[in-house]
């Protein structure tokens, strides 16, 4: 077993792990953090997307012993007192969203993409966000949606 | 979902301890870098190692500098940080447009250079632009570090000359010569090209003060076991003066000498079509660098 | 009164599903659950000899193992063919043939690899043509045994539904054409690929003999039915809680996950089963569209009238067919496309074969068809050299047409859309060769779609002591906004606030009966049973708040849950029923059941009036392409994508159906593709079954388009399905436009369109060389 130490949402937790295990699966089944979700299980769908130390990452493929003395954001951390992220308020407003399955994937991809280029280009933004997968296909949603926040700062 | 079936667990706080650690594991055992194409392997269950070796540990694997007038890249360095180095877009083009098309970006903050070049990918993305700039890996093992070239890694599919101990600790890109210039080039089976590659193309060329090719370097990827080189192509470059007769010249010569198979995402045949005019326009865009002189 | 309805009201489902908060069938945690895996079948036919399941019994954390001899039944939607576990032999590959619940997931999985089935392997048919040949292997040399409905099968052969249809005279419609079209079309297998995968927790309670079930799904009641009638037991022994549904796109709804739990949990002494299948297991072993060869022929005069088809068309049902009779029979009869066609003929075969199974996907066959008959208006309308607008406006059905069943068509905004998606297009402009290697092309696509009919919906409506109003309708939020829409038709039914509207998940035990949340049918059918109910909820509150104030029912008024008398505001809903206080408490409720059975609007006269649509869909996509003519890669660069939705009732949730579908379409007619041979999947994994992303993303143009429509609910027809159908057809006919190859097999690969382009300016160089 791994001793484990990390912070999730801001909170310090210490865990033990099997080694075998992956970011994902300590988030859904130890922490019951279910945001963030599998949808390939081989980084191609974006769908378990979290912040690790600020970078969008796939927690499908790293494993437990990679989580260790990071910093973790889920989408469970990102509305604060009830009270939306500007991300989250602009893909509800945008309609950014159908089944919502890929919808914490996007909304946390999009979220790390913003702090570092508050301002960015389509083009950008489309290969920014282009490994999330979104079957019910609400792409042009999700652009206007981060249209609605470029430039203004989140 | 697909969960991983048990392994032991290492991660060393030295090159020598995992060195150590691979030898006595003997064949079955893996290194950890990126894990982009480790774990996934796990999961399908295409490799089942008893046990991992996390380089996450070893100081010093990371990082991008200048040294001895090239660009050294340590091994645990991800695709994100070389497609971002400014120092990797001036001095190496084509290994800069490469990092920027390997997988989606939510892959290239996991995956590491060193793990894309141990892995061994026929259609690996870093391998060709590290052939043509003549990249060399740095090796350490208990039987002491060494140095080889990045093409003369490949040995086939998966494959490489490394024993399973055996660690790449760094990638060294020597200094380019004058009006030099290099591009890369991929296809994948989806529009937006976050995707595996059904060809890649890297050419790299130097002109003579006169404007005639002086060196020529093409490399292919997805069209052999191994990243591969073309010769045929790269000599009829050589001595010639660019034109679009002499370009299409080589592009022939590379689809004529590349030996794609047809599997699940393109035949042969449309791989060898593809080879021709990434070959063309690859060609097209290294000499638009070398004639500007972009690279210093 | 409609102070929601036609408006883009912030969706109900949007705080839960942009903070992760959401429960999918994935989320589901039950105490003592254990976890189930699957031995499936590497052999596309074979007879199960034996089966070792002793080393795996000794495995850690395992409790159960199932086989098809522990649990014999057989299931299916449309024809009982199905089994739970395969009982002794396998019909493709993939196949379930042993279960094992373990503790844990990966004790489960692990436990897989020590299970050795011995088979013996049999003659095997892969290709739906050859599975018609008479000495073709039989999938089910027993179909004729199995409980099913009505369909017609052909026994002793692969034909597992055989429908005809004739209208007119084709021979007679023939002769009159001046041109004879003869082609052969074929459209491909595509998984739904919802991104949830399939997912179901099962309880068996060994007491009372029943089950529950929380699961994703769109049919809950038909699924139910499955359940019971595949079990033989009665309606409360199984008891269906429906989940958040992480997509479904047709493929949630048969029996996928579900026969595993089951199975599973019937014999796990009581503790809850969950099975999760992995992306493989969901690409490999669940449902895919139906894939189809489908031969036109077509006659038409020189000015371009339409005079008669024949259509022959074979469907691959894959092993089992699941509910493919319905998608063969729905998809054949709209082969004649949106046109007015008065000699038609149709034959329609579907086939086992051992490939994977095969279902209903967002058309219901119409994708299919689509494909078909408007790939074959543009190849005529060149040879003809009409203008392929112009070509379809002379053929296309207007207010009031017989369809090919001579039912009246009412609200049909077919011209409107062909009209404006080639408008937004820029229809015969084209720069043509934006760079040396690159071309740009346009071209237009429409569709029909009808909707499964007669089908029923039921509405319970509850006003509570404070208020708040419950709706109960089994139709569950697949994500296409219904519980939004749904909610904005009860509030404004009744006349009270939207926020005050609660629709609760999906419980069979609780919810009344609703058809499918399928077939784009639940605007419209639930909507009207909303609306029924509602007033009458409407009516029994003004009648109450005229006998609690003593006023005449008629002088009063109900606006956003405010009770006005002669204009006046008095009270409130919430203040009027809270007054009476808990134990003497006033609560309202009234149902409603709508079924469009009986309806004068489906009065067809002959033989086909079960082929009547309540309400019929019309989608056109006009398209602009770039082609890179070296390489084949296709760029498509913008979509007009115009539907006729009857009315918005949501805006922005018909544009979000209308911009999903056009991306799907583009997935499904550009990338996704099954590979492998002998019936085995090679690419088993998004990262080679490809799904579109979001730089595959055009401008997208949504153009709502309303008709008239006298029975709809606020005149609302349905919106989901049409919108993935025309963009293949569309797509291609571009192709056409940019550099006149001509594709008559999806997926529209960038191989293929190379080769086309190099054979075309082969035959062209060849074709100058003569001339000289």
């Amino acid at each position: 077993m791994l001793e484990l130490e990390f912070t999730v949402n801001g909170s310090p937790r210490k865990i033990e792990s099997e080694a075998r295990l992956t970011l994902l699966e300590i988030l859904r089944e130890t922490f019951m953090l279910t945001g963030a979700k599998e949808a390939c299980g081989v980084g191609e769908c974006g769908n378990c997307m979290v912040l690790i130390d600020g970078v969008a990452t796939p927690s499908c493929l790293v494993l437990a012993g990679d989580a260790g003395g990071t910093a973790i954001e889920t989408i469970e951390g990102l509305a604060s007192d009830g009270e939306l992220d500007p991300v989250q308020r602009a893909f509800v407003d945008a309609g950014a969203f159908q089944c919502g399955f890929c919808t914490p994937g996007m909304v946390m991809t999009a979220k790390a993409f913003l702090r570092d280029n508050p301002d960015p280009e389509p083009e950008a933004v489309k290969q920014a966000l282009s490994g999330v997968l979104c079957r019910c296909g609400t792409y042009s949603r999700i652009m206007r949606a981060i249209d609605q926040l470029t430039g203004r700062g989140i | 979902m697909q969960r991983l079936r048990r392994f032991e667990y290492h991660e060393p706080a030295t090159i020598d301890e995992a060195t150590g650690i691979l030898a006595a594991a003997g064949d079955d055992a893996r290194v950890l870098a990126g894990g982009t194409d480790l774990v996934i392997d796990m999961k399908t269950g295409r490799m089942r190692p008893s046990t991992v070796v996390n380089l996450k540990g070893i100081t010093g694997l990371a990082g991008i500098e200048e040294a001895e007038g090239g660009v050294r890249i340590g091994a645990l360095t991800k695709v994100t940080a070389v497609e971002a180095s400014e120092l990797v877009a001036r001095r190496c083009p084509a290994l800069n447009q490469a990092a920027a098309v390997l997988a989606s970006p939510s892959v290239r903050v996991l995956a590491t250079i060193g793990g894309n070049i141990g892995r061994a990918s026929p259609a690996s993305d870093l391998g060709p632009p590290l052939i043509v700039h003549g990249a060399t890996v740095a090796v350490e093992s208990p039987e002491g570090p060494r140095e080889d070239l990045v093409e003369d890694l490949y040995v086939g599919p998966v494959t490489t000359t490394l024993a399973s101990h055996e660690i790449i600790t760094s990638v060294f890109i020597p200094a380019t010569p004058r009006r030099f210039g290099s591009a890369h080039l991929k296809i994948g089976s989806r529009g937006g090209g976050t995707d595996i590659s059904m060809v890649g193309v890297s050419a790299a060329m130097t002109l003579d003060a006169d404007g005639s090719i002086v060196d020529a370097v093409i490399a292919l990827a997805s069209v052999a076991p191994t990243p591969m080189r073309a010769p045929d192509a790269e000599g009829a470059l050589i001595g010639e003066t660019p034109s679009e007769e002499v370009f299409a010249a080589a592009a022939t010569a590379a689809a004529g000498e590349c030996r794609p198979i047809s599997d699940l995402r393109a035949s042969a045949s449309h791989r060898v079509a593809l080879v021709r005019v990434l070959t063309t326009r690859a060609l097209s865009a290294a000499l638009e660098i070398a004639r500007n002189g972009e690279v210093s | 009164m409609t102070t929601n309805v036609g408006r883009s009201v912030p969706r109900v489902d949007g705080y839960e599903k942009v903070t992760g908060a959401h429960v999918y069938g994935v989320d589901i945690q039950i105490a003592g659950m254990l976890h189930g895996a699957v031995v499936r079948s590497p052999h596309a036919h074979a007879r199960i000899v034996s089966i070792d399941t002793a080393a795996a019994a000794q495995a850690p954390g395992v409790e159960v193992i199932v086989t098809g001899r522990d649990f014999p039944f057989l299931f299916g939607g449309a024809c009982q063919d199905q089994p739970y576990l395969a009982i002794d032999r396998v019909r493709y590959i993939g196949e379930p043939v042993v279960a094992i619940a373990a503790r844990t997931e990966a004790e489960a999985q692990e436990a897989v690899d020590l299970v050795t089935v011995e088979y013996e392997e049999l003659p095997a048919v892969f290709d739906m043509m050859e599975a018609l040949d008479e000495n073709a292997p039989l999938v089910h040399p027993d179909m004729d045994t199995y409980v099913k409905g009505g369909h017609v099968i052909v026994p002793h052969t692969n034909i597992n539904t055989l429908w005809t249809f004739q209208c007119g005279d084709v021979e007679a419609g023939f002769a009159e054409a001046d041109h004879i079209f003869e082609h052969e079309f074929s459209a491909h297998a595509i998984s739904p690929a919802a991104l949830e995968p399939h997912v179901s927790v099962a309880k068996y309670d060994p007491v009372t003999g029943g089950y529950t079930l929380w699961l994703p799904t769109d049919r809950p009641f038909q699924m139910r039915g499955e359940l019971t009638s595949s079990l033989g037991v009665t309606s409360d022994k199984v008891r269906i809680i429906v989940t958040g549904v992480g997509g479904s796109f047709g493929g949630k709804n048969t029996l996928i996950s579900e026969t595993i739990s089951v199975a599973l949990a019937r014999h796990s002494g009581g503790r809850p089963v969950r099975v999760e299948f992995t992306r493989e297991e969901d690409l490999v072993a669940s449902t895919t569209r139906v894939p189809a060869v489908m031969r036109l022929k077509t006659g038409v005069t020189n000015d371009g009238m339409l005079t008669a088809r024949t259509a022959e068309i074979v469907w691959d049902s894959g092993a089992y067919t699941a509910n493919t009779p319905g998608v063969a029979i729905r998809g054949s009869s709209t082969i004649v496309g949106p046109y007015r066609v008065p000699n038609v003929s149709i034959e329609s075969r579907q086939v086992y074969t051992n490939r994977a199974i095969t279902g209903s996907y967002r058309g219901y066959g119409t994708t299919q068809v689509t494909w078909a008959c408007e790939s074959q208006m543009d190849i005529m309308a060149a040879e003809l050299g009409i203008d392929p607008v112009s070509f379809r406006l002379r053929n296309a059905y207007e207010e009031g047409d017989p369809y090919i069943n001579e039912q009246i068509m009412h609200g049909v905004g077919l011209h409107e859309s062909l009209k404006r998606s080639a408008e937004e297009i820029g229809w015969g402009e084209v720069d043509r060769a934006p760079a040396p290697h690159l071309r740009r092309g346009k071209g237009i696509a429409t569709m029909i779609k009808p909707t499964a009919t007669p089908t029923s919906s039921n509405a319970v409506i509850k006003v509570e002591h404070d208020g708040r109003v419950t709706v109960l309708v089994a139709a569950p939020e697949i994500g296409a906004g219904q519980s939004t829409v749904l909610a904005q038709m009860a509030a404004d039914s009744i006349g009270v606030p939207l926020d005050s509207i609660v629709i609760p998940g999906t419980d069979t035990a609780f919810t009344p009966f609703n058809g499918p949340v399928a077939s784009s049918r639940t605007t419209y059918h639930v909507g009207n049973a909303i609306m029924l109910a509602g007033a009458e909820v409407r009516e029994k509150i003004l009648r109450a708040a005229g006998e609690i104030m003593e006023l005449e029912p008629v002088s009063l008024d109900l606006m956003d849950g405010v009770i006005y008398h002669d204009g006046e505001r008095i009270t409130t809903v919430a203040d009027m029923l809270g007054s009476f206080g808990f134990l003497d408490g006033y609560s309202i409720t009234a149902e409603a059941r709508y079924s469009p059975k009986g309806s004068p609007l489906l009065k067809a006269p002959g033989p086909y009036e079960w082929m009547s649509s309540i309400f019929w869909m019309f989608a056109t996509h006009a398209v602009e392409v770039e082609v890179d003519i070296e390489t084949g890669q296709v760029r498509v660069v913008k979509v007009a994508a115009a539907q006729d939705v009857g009315r918005a009732i949501h805006p922005l949730g018909c544009e979000q159906q209308i911009e999903g579908g056009v991306m799907m379409g583009i997935s499904n007619g550009l990338f996704e593709q099954y590979k492998g041979s002998g019936g085995k999947i090679a690419n088993s994994s998004f990262a080679d079954y490809k799904l579109a992303t979001m730089p595959d993303l055009p401008e997208i143009v949504p153009i709502i388009v309303e008709s008239e429509h006298s029975e709809a609910p606020y005149g609302a027809k349905g919106v989901g399905e049409p919108g993935a159908a025309p963009t293949a057809a569309a797509i291609a006919n571009a192709l056409y436009d940019a550099v006149g190859i001509r594709l008559m097999d999806t997926p529209l690969t960038a191989e293929s369109i190379r080769e086309a382009i190099e054979a075309l300016a082969e035959e062209q160089a060849s074709e100058a060389g003569r001339s000289q």
